[in-house]
């Protein structure tokens, strides 16, 4: 619900609620001093029949027509509501009366006088009328100038809300907005630029570590391999317990170089500087990839059978695109057994690779995590998946494995 | 050939030239980005072996420069920034390959070769290596005068062994040749015994002579006796 709503809904209720009070009170108070008044005026007459009789010792004739009425029996006294009929208008009209008792000679008589109300209903009316169109203009009024309010108020509001839907901290530097005059705004969009600018700050820092601990670790990592190739050309090499010692300080030394990439990509990916993004074509890369791959594929005599069932319209970096499929189709290739038989599915919806391989024990929700290897002595860094992982959630897909036990089949299922 | 390598870090830059000359190439050598700058403003190489990150400035200017000059010299740049960001950006300065650190040294040289091919004989320009003659752009090989016909991979193979003759290239080299860079240290390495089982059959069946050795447990070498 709008802001706007929310404040005009209590605002009308407020107003509601008021305007229904002032209507009661105004009512019986317009009400109670228009009886009063017209009480008043029996009063007045009162007196003057009352000197009347005293001075002339009876009644006048009819002075007030029919509104003077006189009996010889007693009479209740004092003010009193009553409704008679209105012989020109022919309804029930309330008249407020006064009866007292006069003496006349001697002789005790009550005398009743009666006064229309019909003139102070209609002042009512006209009062309340008037009344009540005006509370009700002003209650329009209100909400027509809010919702105009709104508009022209909370504009520079929208503008900052546009701008910060439409910043990413990868490409711009810090958010810039257009001065506005409302002090609250100017605050926020202050704090905002000042807190933009500290997360651009945040995040060149992390990229710089980022490469420099790359660049840092590879750079000794590259004299090590630089030196022991030289090395294994010296002709004292010939001796094989010399030959098999560097080549295993060889091999080390690839696959700390190795691993440290994986996790250099990794950390990459969380820090989300895989900013650009180029259409993909899924299926020609798993065909590309799949040729890259043929070797390692032709030297398992695996086979591979890849369906294609439509195109995912997916916007990727090509680079995280590229491991993607790398490291689904490697998983599939190291987890195989000798003349086994991978599937590659793509369609519009998923990417499914399916191989033959032997029973996993353990938790398969844990195969994602890092460095959990099928065989604990095994020289892969068990970092694959992780990063399989880390691209899906990266990109929201939705990345699940199931292992059928009945063909011993494994599968890895990308939902985009 | 004449060629100049621009590495700050000294212990790889000494290898790096050992190898290099060993290789038979003149090489001459800039430990910074001054320096490098001073010798491409004067002298005329065949290729640059560059070093992005340098002390005292970036190398991707030093490419800016050659390209400025309009110079003759190749580019190959080395660096331990491995993003394709990185990569694109060199390349699309002027830059002839990008090799991703650490590498292997016999890739280093199988690229270089392939960039001075490029640039120095467009095209005509031939291998020979005792009874074997390779014409690189048309990929054919031929055997006494006898064409071979091998597959993509045997051909990658063989035209690396080529590349860096009489030299141990060491198993996971080879793969990573073959299969890209992304070839993880704990696949097997038996499809390169395979490869080059039947390089070397298909070599003997046309006369030609074994002179692909394998060194036990390190790797193969391409040998010249």
């Amino acid at each position: 619900m709008k802001l706007l709503t929310k404040t005009n809904r209590y605002y009308l209720l407020l107003t509601t609620v008021l305007f229904a009070l002032a209507s009661v009170v105004l009512y019986y108070g317009l009400y109670g001093a228009l009886r009063n008044e017209g009480g008043e005026q029996l009063l007045n007459r009162r007196l003057y029949l009352e000197r009347y009789v005293a001075d002339s010792a009876r009644l006048p004739a009819n002075p007030f027509q029919d509104q003077m009425s006189v009996s010889y029996q007693p009479r209740r006294l004092g003010y009193d509501d009553t409704l008679l009929l209105d012989p020109l208008e022919q309804e029930m009209v309330p008249h407020r009366q006064l009866t007292f008792a006069v003496r006349v000679r001697g002789q005790k008589q009550w005398v009743t006088l009666r006064k229309s109300l019909v003139e102070t209903e209609d002042v009512l009316t006209v009062v309340l009328g008037v009344m009540l169109s005006v509370l009700l203009l002003l209650l329009l009024g209100v909400v027509l100038i809010n919702r105009w309010l709104a508009h022209w108020l909370w504009a520079p509001f929208s503008q900052t809300l546009a701008a910060l839907r439409g910043y990413a901290v990868q490409h711009d530097n810090g958010l810039r907005f257009p001065a506005v005059t409302t002090d609250e705004f100017a605050e926020l969009n202050q704090v905002l630029t000042r807190m933009s600018e500290r997360l651009v700050a945040d995040y060149e820092a992390m990229r710089e570590f980022t490469a420099n601990a790359a660049h840092e670790t590879q750079t000794p990592l590259a004299i090590m391999q630089a030196k022991l190739e030289q090395m294994q050309q010296l002709p004292e090499l010939a001796n094989p317990v010399l030959a098999q010692l560097t080549t295993d300080l060889y091999s080390a030394t690839l696959r700390l170089s190795r691993l440290h990439q994986a996790l250099t990509l990794l950390s990459k990916i969380e820090n989300r500087q895989f900013a650009a993004a180029t259409a993909l074509h899924l299926d020609q890369l798993v065909h590309d990839k799949v040729q890259q791959l043929e070797s390692l594929i032709q030297a398992r005599q695996l086979t591979v059978h890849t369906h294609v069932a439509g195109s995912p319209a997916l916007l990727m970096h090509p680079g995280l695109a590229d491991s993607l499929v790398h490291n689904l189709l490697q998983n599939a290739i190291k987890h195989n057994h000798r003349g086994g038989s991978i599937t590659v599915a793509v369609s519009a919806q998923a990417l499914e690779v399916n191989n033959s391989g032997p029973a996993i024990t353990g938790d398969s929700a844990r195969f994602f995590e890092r460095f959990r290897k099928h065989q604990a002595a095994s020289a892969s860094p068990g970092l694959g998946l992780s990063i399989v992982q880390q691209i899906c959630r990266y990109y929201g897909f939705r990345v699940t494995y199931t292992f059928a036990a009945a063909d011993a089949r494994h599968t890895l299922r990308v939902e985009f | 050939m004449k060629l100049l390598l621009v590495e700050d870090e000294r212990s790889l830059q000494a290898t790096l030239v050992e190898y290099l000359r060993h290789g038979g190439y003149v090489c001459e050598v800039a430990g910074d980005y001054q320096q490098a700058l001073a010798k491409v403003k004067l002298y005329q190489y065949d290729c640059v072996v560059l070093d992005l990150t340098l002390p005292d400035g970036n190398g991707l200017d030093i490419i800016r420069t050659l390209k400025a000059d309009a110079s003759r010299a190749g580019v190959l740049v080395i660096s331990a920034r491995d993003t394709l960001d990185d990569r694109l950006t060199a390349l699309d300065l002027g830059a002839d390959d990008y090799l991703t650190k650490p590498f292997h040294l016999a890739e280093l040289n199988s690229r270089l070769r392939a960039i001075i091919r490029r640039r120095q004989f467009q095209g005509h320009h031939h291998i020979a290596f005792r009874d074997l003659l390779v014409w690189p752009e048309q990929a054919a090989v031929f055997v006494r005068d006898q064409p071979l016909t091998l597959t993509r991979k045997e051909y990658d193979l063989l035209l690396f062994l080529l590349a860096n003759p009489n030299r141990v290239l060491t198993k996971e080299a080879i793969a990573e040749h073959l299969c890209g860079d992304a070839m993880d240290s704990a696949d097997s390495f038996d499809f390169i015994y395979t490869h080059l089982k039947n390089l070397r059959k298909k070599l003997q069946e046309k006369g030609a002579d074994n002179y692909i050795r394998t060194m036990y447990g390190v790797g193969y070498k391409l040998s010249m006796e």
